[in-house]
This record gives structure tokens, C-alpha cells and sequence, in this order.
């Protein structure tokens, strides 16, 4: 900690959030919010004498509410850096502090929030992670019975610089317990709360009773487990030093823990699994291993990063074998247990990484990105012709379009992110997306839906989430129906109406229409524009006549594979209960209107030439370099 | 971009790889790249263990010369896998890297399709054509280069993101460590002794 605080390369900046991150690789603009500490950082020495003649005390957090602390305060002696807050909240304004500040005059009740930008080539995220409240757990008795603790709560009572000076007392009398139950699995793996391992729970649990029986010889320990999880170097031999000095370990979940009133002691209820028993057992005091949970404010961190998130809110990997520590986000990494739980070994080795990840990028002069950008076709652009139009600028999540009437509509390509929306929304076809152009989609398609389309369930998947979702349909091996057929596109704003109404034209039995989640979009709104969209087609199938069902928008997130494969068999279904005569006759009577509504597209350029592809040879391509106007 | 056509003669190569057993388990590969040999525009198709293996890869580099490829498609597995693998290969070859095109014939396939092995291998026909016919309207394009600020920022301060900053700052990069707290440190500095040294966490 001391290190960080006194490398000349780090800034450390506390009681600082961010609040928005803008730009791209290489390219980050971050405002940070500098919370008012009402203490004047260069002047305070850390002398404390503020919090001496401070009057009022709340619960110090840092210390699980099991010691006060004063409303001028550092959370802990050790504090990096050593510099008094001034907690508004609790304060009543005498100024005595200021007062016993004296000459230093470090304090300063008109600091306000500081917003400041910084320019930035690379982000490593490392929030953490939260302890689950077991007080949710009623059969555990956690904050009914003063003697059932939590292990934070143990880690500040057997510690030397915590509340008792590391002298382990029983809450109810001060006592120290002679005989303590440690219990694994609180809220962990468990279906009923959250149905992973936390990782490191088992080894803290040995590490609390080897540490207690040490300075507590006479001490009786039992630790309940389902399994003891010690994979890690020097793990297992641990677990076995601590059997050998005689902890217990009494496999099974306990059922219920009851009190007795008078004493304070408490009975643990649980099956025995190794005796084939079931067990009640007295003790003075019972420590719960709560499960290690996401930050709660993991969403609002996800969304201002543009982060996805795994099943339970941990952060999600790019690839979990290839590139483990990467986001999505080229530029943004991930490290330590905000990812999913971790100790401190691994969690170390991934802040490593990471900075190995980020300083490839930081180590460059310039870093290449991906040509996937927005060209205007000028001559296509009615504001060329004198006409208000712009369109194409609203849908952008990154204002990267100018439109000034009378000049055609002008794409930044280092502004614009690859979205597509800006190429689907424009209604006169005057913008296409390099790499996922109309001609591209549409070759695509057509080649899909070739043979006995109305059988097929065509898929438009956005290539973050859904097709991500998709990916971990498969990777899972949950099966669906084969008669899925799906084109990929990078966000659901580029999934023109054009190509929906193709689909269903060359006879597709039902279309699919998804991307992410509002909350996780790559693109800030790119879903919005895309989720409007599909709404209004919905309206217009509706009005139709259209088989309910045979259109579905769904929003999947690259780790929703069971969801993907449940929506792909439900869709199987629709069409089967429509029945072939029925779905064959809807499709021949609304070809002419999905027809008429498809026939924009043939203006493209391009586009004409991709329509049969069985046709011969007579495509439009070229072979130079496109420029892309930089 | 330029709208006039050119006529030139497209050459694609197609690749259907075995990936062991992960596909070849579950559909032919030989028989989807023998199908693919008649589609429009292609002069190659073959079949290979594993694409991505550089033995794979070699036969895709060696191929493109051989063939005159200016597109190739490989049918194997996810672009989140191995799009830039397969990128990297064809421009080694001399080919712009955005005229490779992917079907993903094994997390979108085999694997989510197999115990109905006739629909797989209609679908990776299919995902294969379409790859196919995506290739035939492929452009070449430059990667856009853009100037990199050399800092960094490290979010949230516990020993993971210390981690972070001391290993980045010693590469003499300038670290910007945000901690939302009072204090950097995060749980570790509330803990006891830790293990697996059991010596104090601070
Ligand atoms: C009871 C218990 C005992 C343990 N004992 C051991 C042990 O003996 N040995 C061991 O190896 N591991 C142990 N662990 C695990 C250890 O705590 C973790 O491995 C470690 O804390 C993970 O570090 P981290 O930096 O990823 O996360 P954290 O320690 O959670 O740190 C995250 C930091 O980010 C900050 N932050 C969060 N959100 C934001 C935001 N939005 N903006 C800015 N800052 C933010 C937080 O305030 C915090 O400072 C134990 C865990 C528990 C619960
Ligand atoms: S590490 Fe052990 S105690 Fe923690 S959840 Fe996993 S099995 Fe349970
Ligand atoms: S939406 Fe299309 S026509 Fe309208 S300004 Fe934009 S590019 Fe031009
Ligand atoms: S809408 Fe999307 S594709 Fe269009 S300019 Fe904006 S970022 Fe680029």
C-alpha cells in the first residue's frame, strides 16, 4: 500500500469515483469525481488531533461496525494516505476541530466535489468484490444470537489491530470461546443465494482455526464443509497441518443453528456425512464463511466501463481461455475479484497481467483499430440536395455525424465507434457500414434461407451479446433446433428493417431479432436505436396479420447461452404448431408487402448483384484499398 | 468506396476444419468442403485437422499462393476464437486480412447440434455458403491507426489494483489509481494474517 502512495509514477487519488468514460483505446477521456474531504490534503500531517476533540461517534464501517469511530476520522492508523475525512454526514458543525487544528489549518468546510477530465491510454478495473449478509439466512440466527459472527467480523476480532486487540471475545459476555464452529458455504453454492464456490472460504476457515489454535491451545474447532476446496500449491498440505493439529472437520451443510437463552451458547443441527449421523452440538460462539459477492453497485460501474457481466454481476472476460483479463472494450482490462472470486495470490497475478495487457497498448506510439466504420455515399444524402434531414447524426451514440444542409452528412472516423445504427436508420440508403455492408448482409442471407426457408428460423445476433450467447449455447452444449440460421452484425442498430423484410420475403418461418441488454450495449444507446426499431416492425407484422411468435425480439447476453437455446426451441415450436399448409399460405400472401417494403435496398449499389446467389458469377467488388477517409 | 465494378475473377479458398473431433465427431468436413468446391467463385475447397495449428495454417498460406486465392473462408469456429488467427494468416500470405471471412461451423454447430447430425451438416453447409457469399462482396481495408496517451488509470484499489499500478508504474508508465474509499487497501487491509504465508496482509 505504502509503495503505491510513494511511487512518483502513481497518482493515487481517493475518495474519487468515476463518473463517465468517453473515447476508445488510447483514446479514453475519464471524469472523476473528487468527493470533498474537507481536509486540505497538502496541509493535514495526520496528527489525529481533530478526531480527539471530535464529540460524535458512529460505527466505523471499516471496522464492521464492532468499534466507533469519530465524524473526523481515518478509516484505519494504517490509512494510505494517512489523511483525515470529515464524514458531513455525522458532523454537527462545532468546529472544534478546527479549532484543534490550529496553526496546520488543514480543515476547510467550504471544499465542494472536484470534477476533473483525465486523459487516459488504458483502464484496468479492479473493484472487488462484497460479502454476502447472512442475516438472510434466518435458520443461522446472524444478528439474532450476539455469539454467530461473520468471518470479516472474526478477521477484525482475532487481529491485533482491530477493536480488542486481537483478543477473540464472545459478544454476549466477553468471554473467550472454548469452543468455536466455523461454518463453510454461507450463501455459497447454494441455489437459493448464489451457486458458486467463493473460492477462498475454505482456506480462511482453516487459516482462522490453525491461527486461533495457536494462540488458543485449549480452543475445540470444527469446521462443517461440503468439500474442502484446496487446489492451489501448498494448499492441500495446509489442510492437512491443520487435521494433524486436531481441528475437526464435520462434513454436511447445517440445517439450524438454535440458542440457548440463558448462556448465550448455540447448537448446531447437521447431518454428519462421513458417521452417516445427524448431529447437534454445543458451542460458544459459531463464525459464518459468507459468500464473496459482487459490488453492489456493479451495474452503474458496468454501464459507465461498458462491461458485460457474467451470471451473478461478476465482470465478464472477453474469452475466458484466450484473453482472459480482457473486456470487450479494447483498452479496458479486468483484475482481481471483480471478476469472480479470487484470493490474493490470484489476484495479484491478474493485476500483473493486466498491466502487461494495458502496457502493450501504453508502450505504443499509436495502436491500430479496426476499419469498421460509417462511409457516406454523398451523392445518396438528401442534405447534398438542400434537405433537412439528419437523421443518421440522432441515432449516433457518439455524435460522430455532422449534417449541415446543403453538404452531404460527414462521418469522424475516429469519432465513430462501428455501431451501424446511423446505416440501418438512414432512410434514403446513403450510408453504409465497411465490413457489414447492405450487400454483404444481404449475400449472407440469401445464401441461408436458399433451401426450404420456411423451416428456418432466421437469427440476427449482435456480435457482443447474442451471438456471444450463442457461442456459450454451444460451448455448453445445450442443444437446440438446427434449423436456426443467423447472420452476425456488431450491434443491433445496424439490423436494417430492410433485411428483416428480406428474410421474410425469400420465406423465412420466423425471425429473431436480438442483441444485448439496454444496460450492457457496446455502444451506449446503439440498443435503444436498435430495440425502437424492432418495436415498430412488431407493430407493423401485427397490423399484417402475422402469426404471433413468428417475429421475436430478445435480448441475450453472451452469457445467456441457455436462454439463447430456450428461444431457439420455443420458435421451433411456434412454427410447428402453425403447421407447413398454414405458415407456407401466410408466407405466399405477404410476399408482395414484404416486397414492396424490401425494395429501398435495390437502390444500393451493389445490392442488385447479390440477390441470386446460385446465379452466376456477375458480382460488384473492387480490389483497392478503400479509403476511408481519414 | 468505389461503386464501379470490377470484374475481376474471384478466387476463393475454402477451409472446413476437423478441430479434432469437435466437429468431425459430429458432421463430415470433407464432405461440406467438397460441396463448397462447387459454389460460385470457388476454386479451392479442402478439408484440415486443425485450421488453426500451424499446419493449418501453412496449407491456407501455401494455398493462397498456389490457387491465386483473393478470399478465403475457413469454417471452423467462433470470431470471438480465432478471427484475428486466421487475419493474421492470410496476410502473411499477402492478402489483406479483411478478405478472410469465418463460418462458425463449431460453437454455432457441432456442438450445440450434436445428436442431429443430418441438421448439423445441412447447417454447416449453409453457414458455409453464406460465409462464401459474404467473401464475394469482402473489400480490402486498412486498419485505422490512432496516437495512444501514455497513461494509465487503475480502478478500485485493493491489492489487485495495486498490483496493477506498481507493475505499470515501474514500467515507468504514469498511473492514475482511483480508489472510491478513504483509504486504498480494500479487504486485504482488514484481514488477519493471510495465507498461504500467514504473515500480516499489509
Ligand atoms: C474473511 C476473508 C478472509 C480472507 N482471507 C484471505 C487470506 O488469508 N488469503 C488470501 O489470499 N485471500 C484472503 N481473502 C480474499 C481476499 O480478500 C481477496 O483475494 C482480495 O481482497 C481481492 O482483492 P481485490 O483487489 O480484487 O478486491 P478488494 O479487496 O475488494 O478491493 C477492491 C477495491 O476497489 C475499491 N472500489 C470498489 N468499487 C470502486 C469504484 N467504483 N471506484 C473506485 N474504487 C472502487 C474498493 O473500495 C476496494 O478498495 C479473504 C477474504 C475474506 C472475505
Ligand atoms: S471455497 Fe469452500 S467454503 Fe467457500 S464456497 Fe467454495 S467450497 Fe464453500
Ligand atoms: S440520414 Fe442519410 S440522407 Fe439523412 S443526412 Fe444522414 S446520410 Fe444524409
Ligand atoms: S451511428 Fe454508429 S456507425 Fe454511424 S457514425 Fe455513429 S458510431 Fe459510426
Amino acid at each position: 500500500m505504502v509503495d503505491a502512495a510513494r511511487h512518483p509514477k502513481i497518482d493515487v487519488r481517493t475518495y474519487t469515483q468515476v463518473e463517465r468514460v468517453e473515447g476508445f483505446v488510447g483514446n479514453f477521456k475519464v471524469q472523476l469525481r473528487e468527493k470533498a474531504r474537507y481536509v486540505i490534503a497538502d496541509r493535514c500531517n495526520g496528527c489525529g488531533d481533530c478526531a480527539k476533540v471530535c464529540p460524535i461517534e458512529v460505527p466505523n464501517r471499516f471496522e464492521l461496525d464492532l468499534a466507533p469511530r469519530k465524524a473526523a476520522y481515518v478509516a484505519m492508523s494504517q490509512s494510505v494516505p494517512l489523511l483525515y475525512t470529515i464524514d458531513q454526514e455525522a458532523c454537527i458543525h462545532c468546529y472544534k476541530c478546527v479549532e484543534a487544528c490550529g496553526a496546520l489549518d488543514a480543515i476547510d468546510f467550504s471544499q465542494e466535489d472536484k470534477i476533473v477530465w483525465e486523459d487516459i491510454g488504458a483502464i484496468v478495473v479492479a473493484t472487488g468484490f462484497n460479502h454476502f449478509d447472512p442475516s438472510v439466512i434466518p435458520e443461522y440466527g446472524y444478528n439474532q444470537y450476539p455469539n454467530v459472527i461473520t468471518a470479516m467480523e472474526m478477521e477484525r476480532l482475532n487481529n491485533s489491530a482491530g477493536p480488542t486487540v486481537g483478543n477473540l471475545i464472545r459478544p454476549s459476555d466477553g468471554e473467550n470461546p472454548k469452543r468455536l464452529a466455523i461454518i463453510n458455504c454461507v450463501g455459497s453454492r447454494d441455489k437459493r443465494f448464489n451457486p458458486w464456490c467463493s473460492n477462498f472460504c475454505c482456506m480462511y476457515a482453516i487459516k482462522n482455526a490453525v491461527l486461533l489454535k495457536q494462540m488458543y491451545p485449549e480452543i475445540e474447532l470444527s469446521i462443517y464443509y461440503i468439500d474442502i476446496r484446496t487446489p492451489s500449491k501448498g494448499y492441500e498440505e495446509f489442510y492437512e497441518r491443520a487435521r494433524e493439529m486436531g481441528i475437526k472437520f464435520i462434513q454436511g451443510r447445517p440445517s439450524l443453528i438454535t440458542e440457548d437463552k440463558k448462556s448465550h451458547n448455540l447448537f448446531v443441527h447437521s447431518e454428519d456425512i462421513t458417521l452417516g449421523l445427524v448431529t447437534e452440538y454445543e458451542y460458544d460462539m459459531v463464525m459464518l464463511n459468507q459468500a464473496a459477492v459482487p459490488q453492489p453497485d456493479v451495474d452503474s460501474v458496468s454501464s459507465v466501463l461498458n462491461i458485460q457481466q457474467s451470471p451473478g454481476g461478476w465482470f465478464m472476460e472477453y474469452h475466458p481461455k484466450l484473453r482472459p483479463l480482457d473486456t470487450p472494450t479494447d483498452g479496458i482490462f479486468i483484475a482481481g475479484a471483480c471478476q469472480g472470486p479470487k484470493d490474493i495470490p490470484a489476484s495479484v497475478a491478474s493485476g500483473s497481467a493486466t498491466a502487461s495487457r494495458a502496457g502493450r497498448i501504453l508502450h505504443s506510439d499509436e495502436w491500430e483499430i479496426e476499419p469498421i466504420i460509417a462511409q457516406v455515399w454523398e451523392d445518396r444524402c438528401v442534405s447534398a440536395d438542400g434537405k433537412k434531414c439528419g437523421i443518421c447524426a440522432k441515432a449516433c451514440p457518439y455524435n460522430a455525424i455532422t449534417v449541415e444542409v446543403g453538404t452531404a452528412a460527414q462521418v469522424t472516423t475516429a469519432k465513430c465507434h462501428g455501431c451501424g445504427g446511423c446505416v440501418a436508420e438512414c432512410p434514403h440508403n446513403a450510408i453504409t457500414q465497411l465490413h457489414y455492408t447492405d450487400a454483404q448482409i444481404l449475400a449472407q442471407i440469401r445464401a441461408l434461407l436458399a433451401d426450404k426457408p420456411e423451416e428456418k428460423i432466421f437469427a440476427f445476433r449482435c456480435h457482443w451479446c447474442s451471438y456471444g450467447g450463442a457461442d456459450m449455447a454451444g460451448t455448453s452444449h445445450f442443444e437446440y433446433s438446427a434449423n436456426e440460421r443467423g447472420v452476425r452484425v456488431m450491434c443491433s442498430a445496424r439490423m436494417d428493417t430492410d433485411f428483416i423484410y428480406e428474410a421474410y420475403r425469400l420465406g423465412a418461418g420466423a425471425v429473431l431479432y436480438s442483441g444485448c441488454h439496454p444496460q450492457d450495449c457496446h455502444y451506449i444507446t446503439g440498443q435503444l436505436v436498435g430495440a425502437s426499431r424492432a418495436e415498430r416492425l412488431q407493430k407493423i407484422f401485427d397490423k399484417m396479420g402475422m402469426s404471433p411468435g413468428r417475429f421475436r425480439i430478445e435480448w441475450i447476453s453472451a452469457a445467456e447461452g441457455q436462454k439463447y437455446a430456450n428461444v431457439i426451441d420455443e420458435m421451433q415450436q411456434t412454427i410447428d404448431e402453425i403447421g407447413k399448409e398454414k405458415l407456407l399460405a401466410e408466407i405466399e400472401s405477404m410476399k408482395p408487402e414484404m416486397e414492396k417494403r424490401a425494395r429501398r435496398m435495390y437502390e444500393v449499389p451493389d445490392v442488385t448483384d447479390a440477390s441470386d446467389y446460385s446465379d452466376k458469377m456477375k458480382i460488384a467488388m473492387t480490389l483497392e484499398v478503400v479509403d476511408i477517409g481519414k | 468506396m468505389s461503386e464501379s465494378p470490377n470484374p475481376e475473377e474471384l478466387r476463393i479458398g475454402v477451409y472446413v476444419c476437423h478441430c479434432g473431433t469437435n466437429i468431425a465427431g459430429v458432421i463430415p468436413p470433407d464432405e461440406v468442403a467438397e460441396w463448397a468446391s462447387h459454389l460460385p467463385g470457388v476454386v479451392h475447397a479442402a478439408d484440415t485437422l486443425y485450421a488453426c495449428a500451424d499446419s493449418g495454417q501453412t496449407l491456407i498460406k501455401n494455398d493462397i499462393k498456389k490457387y491465386n486465392l483473393n478470399r478465403v473462408v475457413v469454417s471452423a469456429c467462433s470470431v470471438r476464437m480465432h478471427e484475428a488467427t486466421f487475419r493474421g494468416a492470410v496476410s502473411e500470405a499477402g492478402l489483406n486480412p479483411f478478405l478472410m471471412e469465418m463460418a462458425n461451423i463449431r460453437e454455432q454447430c457441432t456442438w450445440a447440434h450434436g445428436h442431429d447430425k443430418e441438421g448439423a451438416l445441412k447447417k454447416a453447409k449453409d453457414l458455409t455458403a453464406a460465409a462464401i457469399a459474404k467473401a464475394r462482396f469482402l473489400a480490402p481495408l486498412e486498419m485505422i491507426t490512432v496516437p495512444v496517451t501514455k497513461r494509465a488509470m487503475v480502478i478500485g484499489g485493493g491489492v489487485a489494483g495495486i498490483s496493477t499500478a506498481l507493475d505499470l508504474a515501474d514500467q515507468g508508465i504514469e498511473t492514475i489509481l482511483v480508489e472510491k474509499e478513504p483509504t486504498i487497501g480494500g479487504v486485504m487491509a482488514q484481514l488477519n494474517k493471510t495465507f498461504p504465508t500467514m504473515d500480516c496482509s499489509i
